[in-house]
């Protein structure tokens, strides 16, 4: 039984070379491993592209969404990990991705274990007050801060999020304090503000967008390097009078460890094509994202980057990083 | 007036033959997914997401609607046959609803199931067509505290869940609480209990738990039982197997009870059916005239939570619809879907969609009625599995129970969890700790700690934020008042005693 099996491995790492040589191409269903469960942002993400890949006839095979969630992205991560030298499958990271091992000893694989394939979207955040909110500027809101220092609050996401993130720059940057509360869903942030329970949140310009037009909210600046589309007339953190840094909410494309030179090139050529297409252009516009594409090079040190400037940031927001 | 116009139009779109097909096709996909455990509504909308682009998005909303609210119909039917808790909603179903299933009741415990969702289902839609705004309105006004105290008031309850032992229940509801402590803080982004485990990072699922003690210890405790084990008695006869006037009579109020605490916890962002399920449970016991029997197999402690969970899908769309806030995981999935029909849900989505608004709120009046149509006929039907031998009826049970585990992550850890809680259960029942404070604790724990930390980061540490705000000070007295109420039984009871003797 186990001769035979190893028979069967020796036959396929002899043909495995041969087969490549031709350059690569997906023989079977591709599956794209996200960390949410059905409806999370990944998910979400990850079956637009399906549907895109089908539509503009992208590849010979079906690209189909596996879920892994769990450990705050590490379960996705590890299981990729696991498939060293699949050629057939691949992961869709968000920063969470970056961030979990950063903090938690528990995820082992980072993403520099995995093969990196290409960047997709950088996600933009405007900083949104309610619409009867005496802050007409974000420099009114941080004067505020300063007189009372630790008394305005925001809402947000977890304390590694970008939401706090951006915070923790600002807070860096002019020297004042504020509240900074958690909430687990987004819609549970967005009641808050609207409820007038919290003072402040950094929200993604298309969850705003509609509370902007019925008159409940009003945005201050954009945590983007340039004005978005839509807001033509918000400034951004740095024309507001901020220089901070602009930390992005990216999402992107690894492989498993281990897999030959031509499927890099093979995924990163076709991602690109992808972000080519017209069904791509028209759903990064509805979401209001920034296309970001980068070659698998780039990302590698795109997030080499990113991990050193996030530690930074994390152990000067108190929060004890693990790597 | 306007709202009877609205609601003409809604049925004639909601009438269009296409609409109904589609109204048909949703409830019955929602009974099959909510009967299967596991495969819950989110993934069933999410995966048949792609199919709905080149539908009609009246018709697509109105299906996707009847996955949502017909899975709560089918939830309760492992509930009440085999103790697997379909869905975390129906969890509090399987305390009697289960009983009633030994007691030869499986038919009446399915119908009044069927029934009572179908009364707080219509209720539901009731408020989500005539009190939606001012609801909304009041939802935004609850924040940290109020959930602290609303939260607090359920816990309570855990008074109301204990058999003999107060204190064997509060240890139990204990090691729920703790449980749900288990991951990656929030506030902190700091490991919790997770022992090393990547898999621990973001916590243990609640269903798996509920699982685990609930049906995997019941198959264990009655395989332990070695004589000769007597097949569950199933009358005969479809009139046995329906609710009679006297059950339809004693359900009065959880109807009631159901609808009304399904609606407005539904309708907080951070409320969900399981809190709705459980505190419409505990209100129907604190005023049952024969609360000792809760927990035995009475009929209104199916028909209350069953309501609760139903009436909740009408409460959970009036924040998705009148402000684009999602408050779980199934409206957040909605709302996904109307973006991507290119709708912007928020708070001009009704105004200027009203044809797809009414269409809905009238799809949901037929779709609830369908859905009566479609479960009672099944009840005679499935109350039928009980008659299976043993050697066959448990092994289906851990069956459906390991497939509805694993069909929710995919993960053999999971799995695994769900032997160590099994075997937890089956120690508790040895011990006789009652497993229902657990699963509250657990159900509970989380958002409460999250809620009394937000609470405390607003106030700067002042504890009197939670009493210094009316609804939450409401909440907070009403939740000391039911732990006090078996002190003064006690301390009747003592008085009585002590006058005999004197």
């Amino acid at each position: 039984m186990t001769s035979r099996m190893s028979l069967i491995a020796l036959a396929a790492s002899l043909c495995a070379p041969l087969s490549f040589a031709q350059g690569f191409k997906p023989a079977r269903t591709v599956d794209l491993v996200v960390h949410t469960g059905p409806g999370g942002g990944s998910d979400v993400l990850a079956r637009a592209i399906a549907i895109m890949v089908e539509k503009e006839k992208l590849l010979p095979v079906r690209l189909q969404v596996i879920n892994r969630p769990g450990g705050n992205g590490a379960v996705a991560a590890a299981h990729l990990a696991e498939k060293r030298g699949d050629p057939n499958t691949l992961g869709l990271f968000t920063g969470v991705w970056l961030q979990t091992p950063l903090v938690s000893a528990e995820a082992k694989v980072t993403l520099r274990d995995l093969t990196p394939i290409a960047r997709l979207v950088l996600e933009p955040a405007v900083i949104a007050v309610k619409a009867d909110a005496p802050y007409k500027t974000l420099a009114d809101f941080i004067e505020a801060a300063k007189k009372n220092p630790g008394q305005l609050k925001q809402s947000g996401g977890s304390n590694t999020s970008r939401d706090n993130v951006v915070r923790q720059l600002l807070q860096k940057s002019t020297g004042t304090r504020w509240a900074y509360i958690s909430f687990p869903g987004g819609g549970e942030r967005i009641a808050a503000l609207l409820g007038g329970h919290v003072n402040i949140m950094v929200i993604e310009p298309e969850e705003a967008g509609e509370h902007i037009r019925a008159g409940n909210m009003r945005v201050l600046a954009q945590v983007s390097e340039k004005r978005l589309a839509k807001f033509p007339q918000v400034p951004t953190l740095k024309e507001a009078g901020f220089d901070v840094p602009v930390v992005p909410q990216v999402r992107g494309v690894v492989a498993p460890p281990g897999i030959p030179k031509e499927n890099v090139e093979f995924w990163q050529d076709f991602f690109l094509r992808l972000s080519r297409t017209p069904s791509w252009r028209k759903y990064i516009e509805d979401n209001q994202f920034e296309d970001g594409y980068q070659n698998a090079a780039d990302l590698a040190k795109f997030y080499d980057e990113f991990t050193d400037r996030m530690r930074e940031i994390l152990k000067d927001a108190g929060v004890k990083t693990v790597r | 007036m306007e709202i009877l116009a609205g609601l003409l139009n809604g049925f004639a779109v909601a009438l269009e033959p296409a609409n109904l097909f589609w109204c048909f096709v949703g409830v019955l996909l929602g009974t099959v997914v909510g009967i299967l455990p596991g495969l819950g509504p989110p993934a069933t909308i999410a995966m048949l997401l792609p199919l709905t682009f080149n539908m009609n998005p009246a018709g697509a909303i109105i299906m996707l609607a009847g996955i949502y609210y017909g899975a709560k119909y089918g939830g309760s039917t492992t509930s009440i046959l085999m103790n697997v808790p379909g869905e975390s909603a129906s969890v509090v179903t399987c305390l009697d609803g289960y009983q009633m299933a030994r007691k030869g009741r499986a038919g009446p415990a399915l119908g009044i199931a069927a029934i009572a969702s179908f009364v707080a289902g219509t209720v539901g839609v009731l408020g989500l067509m005539l009190v939606a705004p001012p609801i909304a309105k009041f939802a935004l006004s609850f924040s940290s505290p109020e959930y602290f105290a609303l939260m607090s008031l359920g816990l309570a309850l855990v008074v109301l869940l204990a058999g003999r032992s107060i204190v064997k229940a509060l240890l139990a509801a204990l090691v729920g609480l703790w449980i749900a402590s288990v991951g990656t803080d929030l506030f902190s982004s700091t490991s919790r209990f997770t022992f090393g485990q990547m898999e621990l990072l973001s916590g243990i699922d609640f269903v798996v738990v509920a699982i685990g003690v609930f049906a995997l210890a019941e198959v264990m405790v009655n395989m332990e039982a070695r004589e000769e084990t007597q097949l569950l008695p199933v009358p005969k006869g479809l009139r046995n197997l329906l609710p009679t006037l006297q059950d339809l009579k004693d359900c009065r109020f959880a109807f009631v009870n159901g609808s009304v605490i399904g609606f407005l916890v539904g309708a907080l962002p951070g409320g969900g059916s399981t809190i709705a399920s459980f505190l419409s449970y505990g209100l129907e016991k604190a005023v049952s005239p024969r609360r000792e029997q809760f927990g035995t197999g009475v009929i209104e402690g199916v028909a209350a939570p069953e309501g609760a969970n139903n009436s909740e899908t009408g409460g959970a769309l009036v924040p998705l619809l009148t402000l684009g806030i999602p408050g779980s995981g199934t409206t957040a999935i909605l709302l996904a879907a109307l973006v991507l029909w290119g709708f912007k849900p928020g708070p001009l989505f009704i105004p200027e969609h009203p044809a797809l608004f009414w269409g809905l709120v009238a799809s949901m009046y037929i779709g609830n009625v369908m859905l009566l149509i479609l479960n009672l006929p099944l009840v005679p039907l499935f109350a039928q599995v009980l008659r299976m031998p043993v050697y066959l009826l448990y092994p289906l049970i851990l069956g459906v129970s390991m497939v509805g585990v694993y069909s929710v992550s995919g993960s053999l850890f999971d799995l695994l969890l769900l032997m160590v809680f099994g075997l937890l259960g089956y120690l508790m029942r040895k011990l006789d700790y009652p497993s229902a404070p657990l699963i509250l604790g657990l159900a509970l724990g989380a958002g409460m700690e999250r809620a009394l930390r937000q609470s405390l980061m607003m106030s700067e540490g002042k504890l009197s934020i939670l009493v210094s705000r009316p609804i939450s000070a409401v909440m907070l007295s009403l939740a000391v008042l039911v732990l006090l109420i078996p002190m003064f039984g006690k301390l009747n009871a003592w008085r009585l005693r002590a006058l005999e003797q004197g």
